[in-house]
């Protein structure tokens, strides 16, 4: 459909390692958004040691104190301090956004993979997931995160769900063009088994796209994270995500806007930051890619 | 071009059949039941149960699976069991709601976003690119209800200047429909904005990097000429496809927006439904809105084969 | 001489606004109220949600309605007279009712109102105990009950899920299937999902002649308003700015903080809703160690009520431990030496002796941001003493669900809003059975037994007593205070007085 359509799948062969790597760190979408997330990543790493406060203890005499000395980012009506809940709470956002790609990654590669090499199960496969990415991403996960509950591990759940067919497309494309170009072609005639095949060659080769595409996953799980904790099925209390923080405040907007501003704007601090990485890793990895 | 539109409906219906099947099987799922909603926190599981036999919601599966199929192939929804009228009246009622600001976000994005992509594409590598581009980044990564609240407080609450949520429909009055429309509209076209304008830089680049504008170019014709008379054109077809994936995408943020901004819509209606089990509304929404979906995909697919043959042989 | 003039126009001023005062009454005006749900259904019969109460009991009436202190008092009914051996009640009703259709009432109405709701009420437990009713002459009906009930009468007034009378057309329809036709003050006009419900001023309604003012559910309903709009606003900070920008004319609830900037603001008047309900915290005893009552005691003595009650509920709560409102008759202070003791000392001993072995609990809460408080503000308390706590957040339907069921929970925590208003039954029938806590106990099924038959209200207020002291003793459940709704209003809005629901009857526009 139209992911093909605007794909050019004559995709070039692998380069060495080495050179992708010095292209990459040449091209400066990917050194901002790489320090971008590195800083996340460090800030979530070391959120014990940095974080000036207990993210959890509740404080009732600092309830809804507005941003000063102390409290950088404000408190919350729990008196809980917003800056060590932002720092925590990217940890959260990070693990939930992680795990998703993981699975995407995983079941998405798995499944084009499959649709792709096996033909007489392309059409069941792309057809089901077809009808998974009928529905809007955001209603979806919010469907799954209902039947099984909120929970960290729910939500990434309803997120993979969520991502993994655009995925499995993508892996799908990449790997029909693929197996039909020479050098599978040989590996054939030399006798390799065709799982052989998928595994060594095409699926190698099928990295480039997999990994621009799982780069935006990243993002946009961090985003729907927040969302879904908007509508009540994200990550429970009281253990901070940039989402459940944000749903937190939503009913001190007016009083103490702190609350939801600031994991707000660590939202879209780590957000750029990947989408950065992502577009220098399409312009190295995957430059017939246009969005 | 035949074939490949019975192929495509072929294709759609097999989905939209699957699509059918997901979203009766879901509530299956979904612990819970609407009975519940009615009753407060003192009522004991023996007052569910018999309000659930009064509502008619104790009907055995394969029945509820013979009434389901039996409903959608007549293009009935069923009766909503908490909002008093059918699915498809409660859905219509609501539809332009959704429609007007999607539409009004959908234009929104597109005549800036393809302004932006245009001006960065002529300002190709200068500063003016750059900032359009950072501008279109950034523009990608903030979450939209967050964006939403923050409008409510800025434009409703500080300001004053326009409500904070609700919606006015057209009939009513056309300069409180758009009061009511501006902010969530703006919200929703933010990320949209960026997504296109990058989009339409991108197949702007190309075109022009091509012979004939090459050509062009040495008659002498001014970049601007050369952009709307060569390059615009020529650019339509992928400005075309991101549209129709826009329209598709927008539809899904409506519903976390309809909610920010309390706004009688069908996703809020979806989400409400999920909220309370609202079964018959959950299916039936469900449904309606992977149709819309799969109706748009079809019709971006279409024009692309018009415009580009080699899509038919696929 | 302009000083003259400004003195003599403010005095002119003046004197029209007490004027004003004293005349006061205006007809005419719309008013929007912002509520926090949208009801579940406009048939009164079938919910018991507060959402729907706000609406229903504007369209609706009752035989008998809940006076300011919640005391039963003839509304459509005349009265009653209740044979020597407490089972026949006879209700003269009321001549010159009409309903919205223009029809009047009559005792086939009521017949058969009551059967209906015997069969599809929310709460039909509460004519559980009627054996038969007729219509005993045209405008009198009569009621049999199988055995004694000194609570009849507040069971057949109770606003809980309204025991509405319909015209018996409409009684003759399905749960949630019928046409919004009642005898109140205000009529159906029309209902827009996720938007609003409208009413409008019934100017057929035939006042209760017996009565002299504004009086709860009761008494005099005189209708000034046009219209009333219940607009369904979940999200507060969306409420809250329509209000600021005078989209609405009255706010069911706003939080404290947004209540004290509001406060600066002359045009807004702040009414106090409390208390409101009582903020409950539930044990699961089928499970261990819930089944422990050195660890409920355990977890009863750690608790800071007040710090609960402080968050959740920011300048709105009274401290107590009765399971009544004060001014209820049967409120008292046993337990008191129990409550919000926040004794972590003599806690970790008591859960020394307990059965815990520092497995994880689940605390179940609905997404109400209040209940999360609660839940959030108890697991950072307790892990204090070592009780290791996870929440667990879902929707109402799926908590109401599980919080019925003996597993997949250990606390719960939610508002008991409509219980102690109904008075010392209502308070204790969750605990019958073991419906709430998972258990059968013995002590409270025979206490409720006893209750229900005693028509002495003094020993009935014994008999309470006992059953407070004994929730408290064994920590059958906790309550951590009395909360309050914060309802802000323009000052345009005139004789307005909170109560269970946001009365429009006997307010103007000024």
């Amino acid at each position: 459909m139209t992911a093909e359509a605007v794909l050019d799948l004559s995709h070039p062969p692998s380069k060495p390692f080495r050179e992708t790597l010095a292209r990459l760190l040449g091209h400066r979408s990917f050194v901002i958004g790489g320090f971008l997330v590195l800083i996340v990543l460090i800030i979530a790493l070391t959120a014990d040691l940095i974080a000036p406060f207990d993210p959890l203890r509740n404080a009732a005499r600092v309830r809804l104190r507005a941003p000063d000395s102390v409290y950088w980012f404000g408190t919350d009506h729990f008196g809980r301090d917003i800056l060590s809940r932002v720092i925590h709470g990217a940890r959260i956002s990070l693990i939930i956004g992680g795990a998703t790609v993981l699975m995407t990654g995983l079941f998405g590669t798995l499944i084009g993979a499959v649709a792709g090499f096996f033909r007489p199960l392309d059409n069941p496969i792309m057809r089901l997931m077809d009808a998974l990415m009928a529905f809007p991403a955001i209603l979806l996960a919010l469907t799954v995160a209902a039947v099984l509950g909120a929970s960290v591990v729910n939500v990434i759940i309803a997120l993979s769900i969520a991502t993994a067919p655009h995925t499995a497309r993508i892996v799908r494309a990449s790997v029909l063009v693929i197996r039909e170009l020479e050098f599978v072609e040989a590996a054939r005639a030399l006798g390799a088994s065709e799982a052989r095949i998928l595994l060594r060659h095409v699926l190698v080769n099928a990295l480039g796209p997999l990994i621009v595409r799982l780069t935006y996953v990243f993002a946009i799980a961090i985003l729907a994270e927040a969302a879904l904790s908007f509508i009540g099925v994200g990550p429970p209390p009281p253990a901070p995500s940039f989402g459940n923080i944000i749903a937190n405040g939503r009913d001190f907007m007016v009083v103490a806007p702190w609350i939801t501003i600031f994991p707000g704007l660590a939202i879209i601090v780590t957000v750029l930051g990947l989408n950065l990485l992502g577009d220098a890793l399409r312009d190295v990895l995957d430059p017939r890619m246009k969005v | 071009m035949l074939g490949f539109l019975t192929r495509r409906l072929a294709g759609a219906f097999l989905v939209l059949l699957l699509v059918s099947v997901l979203s009766f099987g879901i509530i299956w799922l979904v612990p819970g039941d609407p009975a519940a909603v009615f009753l407060d926190a003192g009522a004991t599981p023996d007052q569910v149960e018999r309000l659930r036999r009064e509502l008619g919601l104790d009907k055995p599966l394969a029945m509820q699976v013979v009434e389901w199929y039996s409903r959608i192939l007549k293009g009935d929804l069923g009766r909503s069991i908490l909002l008093s009228r059918g699915v498809t009246e409660a859905i219509i009622e609501r539809l332009p709601v959704t429609l007007s600001l999607a539409g009004i976000s959908l234009v929104l994005s597109v005549v800036a976003g393809v302004a932006a992509g245009m001006v960065a594409a002529t300002k190709h590598g200068q500063p003016v690119d750059q900032a359009v581009m950072a501008g279109a980044l950034f523009g990608l990564s903030i979450p939209e209800f967050w964006l939403g609240l923050v409008l409510i407080v800025v434009f409703a609450v500080q300001l004053g200047v326009l409500p904070t949520g609700g919606f006015v429909p057209p009939t009513e009055s056309i300069t409180g429909w758009i009061r009511s429309i501006t902010l969530p509209a703006i919200a929703l076209a933010v990320v949209h904005m960026g997504f296109i304008a990058r989009m339409t830089r991108a197949a702007l680049l190309e075109v022009l990097s091509q012979d004939f504008i090459r050509t062009a170019d040495s008659k002498g014709l001014t970049r601007l000429h050369i952009l709307l008379r060569h390059g615009l054109p020529n650019a339509l077809i992928p400005i075309l496809t991101v549209t129709g994936i826009v329209a598709g995408s927008l539809l899904g943020g409506t519903v976390i927006i309809e909610q920010v901004f309390s706004i009688p819509g069908v996703g809020r209606l979806i989400i409400g439904a999920i909220l309370s089990r609202d079964f018959p509304v959950i299916q039936g929404g469900l449904l309606f809105v992977a149709l819309v979906y799969l109706t748009i995909n079809l019709l971006v697919d279409i024009c692309y084969a018009i415009v580009d043959p080699r899509v038919r042989l696929e | 001489m302009t000083r003259r003039i400004t003195w003599s126009a403010l005095a002119f001023a003046a004197a029209a606004l007490a004027a004003g005062s004293a005349m006061a009454q205006k007809k005419g005006g719309d008013v929007v109220i912002a509520i926090t749900q949208a009801p579940p259904a406009v048939d009164a019969h079938v919910t018991s949600a507060q959402a729907a109460r706000n609406i229903t009991l504007h369209i609706f009436e009752t035989l008998y309605a809940r006076d300011e202190k919640a005391q039963p008092q003839p509304e459509l009914a005349e009265g009653v007279n209740i044979s020597a051996d407490g089972l026949t009640y006879v209700f003269p009703l009321r001549k010159g009712v009409k309903f919205h259709n223009g029809k009047e009432m009559t005792s086939a109405d009521v017949v058969a109102s009551l059967e209906r709701y015997r069969k599809v009420g929310a709460s039909a437990t509460l004519l559980g105990q009627i054996d038969t009713v007729s219509a005993s002459g045209p405008y009198e009906v009569t009621i049999k009950l199988k055995t004694v009930q000194s609570t009849f009468l507040d069971n057949l007034s109770s606003p809980r899920a309204p025991i509405a009378i319909y015209p018996a057309e409409e009684a003759a329809k399905a749960a949630n299937q019928i046409n919004y036709i009642g005898t109140g003050p205000y009529r159906f006009v029309e209902y827009k999902p996720d938007s609003h419900v409208k009413l409008v001023r019934y100017d057929g309604y035939s006042q209760n002649p017996k009565a002299t003012g504004r009086d709860g559910f009761a008494g005099k309903k005189e209708v000034y308003l046009d219209t009333v709009t219940f607009r369904f606003m979940p999200e507060a900070g969306a409420r809250n700015a329509a209000f600021e920008a005078g989209e609405v004319h009255l706010v069911e609830t706003v939080d404290g903080p947004t209540a004290k900037r509001f406060a600066n603001n002359s045009k807004i008047a702040i009414h106090k809703a409390l208390p409101f309900a009582l903020q409950v915290i539930k044990f699961n005893h089928a499970q261990a160690p819930g089944n422990d009552v050195n660890f409920r005691l355990a977890v009863q003595t750690a608790i800071d009520m007040e710090e609960i009650m402080a968050i959740a509920f920011a300048d709105i709560y009274q401290m107590d431990p009765s399971w009544l409102y004060p001014g209820s008759h049967a409120h008292n202070d046993a337990g008191k030496a129990r409550y919000n003791t926040a004794d972590l000392k003599a806690a970790k001993a008591l859960l020394d002796k307990s059965s815990y072995k520092k497995e994880k609990l689940i605390f179940m809460v609905d997404s109400g941001r209040q209940n999360v408080d609660t839940a959030t503000v108890i697991q950072q308390r307790l892990k204090e003493i070592g009780i290791d706590i996870e929440l667990k957040v879902a929707d109402w339907p799926t908590v109401s669900k599980i919080g019925f069921t003996k597993e997949g929970w250990n606390f719960w925590a939610h508002g008991f809003g409509i219980e102690p208003y109904e008075g010392p039954a209502s308070v204790m029938s969750p605990w019958v059975n073991g419906t709430s806590q998972q258990a059968k106990d013995e002590k409270i099924d025979r206490l409720f037994d006893q209750l229900n038959r005693e028509m002495d209200v003094n020993k009935r207020k014994a008999l309470f007593t006992e059953f407070q002291q004994h929730m408290w003793d064994n920590a059958i459940a906790m309550k951590a205070g009395n909360y309050g709704l914060f309802q802000v209003a323009t000052t345009r809005l005139k004789n307005f007085t909170p109560y269970r629901i946001p009365r429009m009857w006997g307010v103007w526009l000024e």
